[in-house]
């Protein structure tokens, strides 16, 4: 990694901070989910910061240019992040699917009860 | 002055009898509401055979969520003091009058039953108190207010937040979370001491596993709470 690609990571990644902690204090992101981006960027201003860390790790793993390693680790978290989406989206379709039930249950319940005081 | 016990409850079959018999009959000048969680036991059957008062959510939402609908229930109903307690009989009813005794005189907006400040009676293992210890420093760095124990459910709080947690609760572990977010609209927060027996019967909402993940979380959560928290959004 040379010299300016690090100063732009690094600026990159400044960026994705600024627009995350933004988004946080607008309240249109639920700080649960927010956990996940922040870990990530983390990691990527570490490796940002210390190319060494990536060019050891490239080395190890057998990857012969470092920057493919980034990009490698960059497409691993959003992978991740991804995958908890869909799995929030399952959790809420879930949810929303019992609502929707119970919601009709009650409907029918107060469908009766208006019957009855009618007769 | 209205006073309102809510109590979380959340599979508590085994126990919500007992702590909520204990209310009617030992504390009858409080009111108190169960909310049952979405439950999967038999919580609802117990609630409805003994004619308590409950509300019951449709949809499980989890801790936060739960004592949230408790406290809009106590905003809808005009309380002047909510008082939360866990359904699982941990925390003893008795130390009720003195933990409300200074949102009474006006000298605090938050009351906490505190474990650790006469180190009496159950005492949790070292390692969640080391946990609790860390986060009470970290809540103390980024508010600067001083609660030792940060992790107590046995809370009570005035109409202001009252109103305050109505609109704004945390969700997933809520008790640390809100301690910041009330030093935030400058809560006068006080501790009393309570002594804590072990849980009477089913399982703690965190097992051991998760404790890590949990602290991580939850510090996160903290930090990032002071960190976006706008004050210009008060006035």
């Amino acid at each position: 990694m040379n010299g300016i690609l690090q100063t732009f990571l690094v600026l990159g990644i400044l960026l994705y901070f600024f627009i995350l902690l933004f988004l946080i204090k607008r309240r249109t992101l639920l700080l649960k989910y927010t956990l996940l981006w922040i870990f990530s960027g983390i990691i990527m201003l570490i490796v940002a910061v210390f190319p060494k860390i990536m060019i050891s790790i490239t080395h190890f793993l057998g990857v012969v240019e470092v920057t493919n390693g980034v990009f490698a680790l960059i497409l691993f978290f959003m992978l991740i992040i991804l995958m908890s989406i869909t799995s929030i989206v399952s959790n809420m379709k879930e949810k929303n699917k019992q609502l929707i039930q119970k919601c009709a249950l009650f409907e029918k319940r107060i469908r009766e009860l208006e019957e009855i005081i009618k007769n | 002055m209205k006073k309102l016990i809510i109590i979380p409850a959340y599979n508590e079959e085994k126990n919500i009898k007992q702590v909520a018999d204990n209310l009617i009959h030992n504390y009858p000048h409080y009111d108190y509401v169960i909310i049952n969680d979405c439950s999967s036991d038999h919580t609802q059957n117990i609630l409805e055979n003994n004619n308590y008062n409950y509300i019951n959510l449709p949809v499980n939402l989890g801790i936060g969520g739960g004592v949230q609908t408790g406290y809009k229930y106590a905003l809808q109903q005009g309380y002047d003091i909510a008082i939360q307690m866990d359904g699982d009989g941990q925390h003893d009813p008795k130390y009720l009058e003195e933990v409300i005794k200074p949102i009474k005189e006006g000298k605090a907006d938050i009351v906490i039953g505190s474990r650790f400040i006469e180190k009496d009676g159950f005492q949790s293992t070292v390692l969640r108190r080391l946990g609790i210890k860390f986060l009470s420093n970290l809540i103390k760095l980024v508010s600067g207010i001083k609660v030792k124990d940060v992790t107590s459910g046995y809370r009570a709080v005035n109409r202001k937040f009252i109103n305050i947690y109505a609109k704004e609760y945390a969700q997933d572990y809520p008790e640390p979370e809100a301690l910041v977010n009330a030093a935030m609209h400058s809560a006068e927060i006080l501790e009393y001491p309570v002594i804590m027996s072990e849980r009477l019967g089913g399982e703690s909402s965190i097992s051991p596993f998760k404790s890590v993940y949990y602290m991580i979380k939850v510090s996160m959560a903290i930090i990032l709470y002071r960190i976006t928290f706008d004050k210009r959004r008060l006035k």
